[in-house]
């Protein structure tokens, strides 16, 4: 009541703005923050209340509630599964133990865990709806090419540049006898096989350990995702290496800087899941916000301020 | 290119609900029948049975009809319900004692009200329902309504009621004061919050069950977004 009291007490509205945005900043330095980060995490990357599946969402929790930046999501490479402590609000730092480079939450073993299935193909169906908030296809081309289908390919990849049962896969990818796999493909297919490293226990394989749908015993090949000699890449036209090239590329990408405001945004106004329920948010909405986000290192904390004493948000 | 982006989502949500063929010999479990054309769907333990589910674009064109377009609800605030946990919070911080096994017991109805709730379900990939819908604002009511006694009872010596260290009541006799309904709604209190309160009260059968109503509507109205 107290709290509610000093703005409602406030003389006008240039007050009642001071007040409020002081127990903005009183709210976002409480262990009860702490407890709302790591519950937005867990609906955002949809896992969490075991140990190993805390560890992505109190990952992301320690950046919000530490002012850190959000790319680390994507680059960092230590310290990747943090503990947390719900009473104290504290976080204690700790290292993945899953083996292989650690590159922030895309390697987390609890990711891998909860999103393991074929050909990895949901770990990135999971990466591009969390952090670009959009499902696929996500990849237009400036013009339709005609393959000999019934419709015509919208994508930016070329047919051929995903494996085929012409060009060395197990699995038609390239098929148009129906749909075109090729839409969703021409992305999926160049980035799944750096996340069919990890087994189903969450550990770092040096060869593929995910399987197929062709039987117990056959795991993914190389061969099943990109013909020989095409590379790994994150869009068309930005080619990466493994997983560490993958989460560089992805943090200088304004739109998962973009998609990480409007999630934060969303939460604040109490929307519905982005992707979910295509809670869009034009970037006109959140304009200032983003670019306040990229110009501040994308530190997190400072970001959820500015939206929760955003004009739109508040009444004064 | 977004919004090409989400159109190219949402008609995807058809798109994508088949899949690619194989030459290879599919485990294909539930697949199609003989003599049906090249397998696009399998079964539900390969990849070829892709992910079916979506937003409903019928549904997508029935909100926008109703709320308008982006460009405008993003500026405003949705009515969303309280998370599961957080309710739970609520409900402690307005004097309910959870470990009351009762079968109508607030605490009770709360416990086993997760899946009406929308709680979390993050063994199955899904996470809180934050949307209103029509079985958890019921059982939201329901767990209000149980509580109305407790909250009344216990108003006195709530923390979050106390204004330099005093209590707050919630009636005096049969008449509401504003310094109870603002501990529940969390703001102060109008003269209409006090008109309502009031007749709450006066139209029941008793003034008993009056109080009931006028608390638990109350709460209900501020953690439901009424």
């Amino acid at each position: 009541m107290t709290e509610i009291n000093s703005i409602a007490s406030a003389p006008d509205l240039a007050a009642k703005k001071v007040a409020y945005e002081a127990l903005v900043t009183a709210y976002l330095a409480r262990p009860a923050f702490a407890t709302q980060m790591v519950a937005f995490w867990r609906d955002t990357f949809k896992m969490g209340e075991t140990a190993m599946l805390d560890t992505a969402p109190v990952f992301a929790a320690d950046l919000a509630v530490n002012n850190k930046p959000y790319t680390d999501l994507f680059t960092r490479a230590s310290n990747n599964c943090p503990t947390f402590d719900a009473t104290t609000g504290a976080f204690t730092a700790a290292e993945c133990s899953n083996g292989g480079t650690q590159v922030g939450v895309l390697t987390n073993p609890g990711v891998m865990v909860q999103y393991f299935g074929n050909f990895a193909f949901r770990r990135v169906k999971w990466v591009n709806e969390t952090f670009d908030c959009l499902k696929f296809p996500v990849e237009i081309g400036n013009a339709p090419q005609d393959i000999g289908a019934a419709s015509p390919y919208t994508g930016a990849w070329p047919l051929e540049s995903i494996a085929g049962t012409s060009n060395g896969g197990r699995v038609n990818f390239q098929d148009t006898s129906s749909v075109l796999c090729v839409n969703c493909h021409q992305t999926i297919n160049h980035i799944a096989p750096m996340f069919a490293h990890y087994d189903g226990t969450g550990k770092f394989t040096p060869g593929l350990s995910v399987p197929t749908p062709m039987g117990d015993d056959k795991l993914a090949l190389d061969t099943d995702y990109l013909p020989a000699g095409e590379t790994f890449a994150w869009r068309f036209g930005k080619p990466v290496s493994d997983l560490t090239a993958l989460g560089a590329t992805m943090a200088a990408d304004p739109a998962i800087a973009t998609c990480g405001v409007a999630r934060v945004w969303n939460w604040a106004l109490g929307k519905t899941d982005i992707v979910d329920t295509l809670m869009d948010v034009p970037a006109a909405t959140i304009a200032a916000q983003t670019s306040a986000f990229s110009a501040n290192n994308y530190k997190l904390r400072d970001l959820i301020f500015s939206v929760f004493t955003a004009d739109d948000f508040v009444k004064f | 290119m977004k919004n090409l982006l989400y159109i190219a989502a949402l008609l995807g949500s058809s798109l994508v609900a088949v899949a690619c063929t194989t030459d290879a010999t599919v485990d294909a479990g539930d697949g199609p029948l003989p003599g049906s054309p090249p397998l696009t769907t399998g079964g539900s333990d390969t990849t070829f049975n892709h992910d079916n589910s979506g937003y409903s674009p019928w549904e997508l064109i029935d909100r926008l009809a109703q709320e308008g377009p982006a460009k405008y609800t993003s500026h405003v605030h949705s009515c969303s319900k309280v998370r599961y946990a957080t309710l739970g919070n609520v409900l402690k911080s307005v004097g309910v004692d959870m470990t009351k096994t009762g079968a109508v017991s607030a605490a009770k109805l709360y416990q086993g009200g997760e899946n009406a709730l929308g709680a979390p379900n993050f063994a199955n990939r899904i996470r809180e329902n934050i949307g209103i819908t029509t079985s958890g604002a019921s059982r939201e009511f329901d767990i209000f309504a149980a509580a109305a006694d407790e909250v009344i009872a216990a108003m006195p010596t709530l923390e979050r009621c106390k204004v330099g260290g005093i209590g707050a009541q919630m009636f005096d006799g049969t008449t509401c004061r504003t310094e109870g309904i603002a501990c529940l709604t969390g703001q102060p209190a109008t003269a209409a919050h006090v008109e309502f309160c009031n007749l709450a009260v006066s139209s029941a059968t008793t003034p008993v069950a009056g109080k009931r109503i006028a608390v638990a509507s109350l709460l209900a109205a501020s953690y439901t977004c009424e």
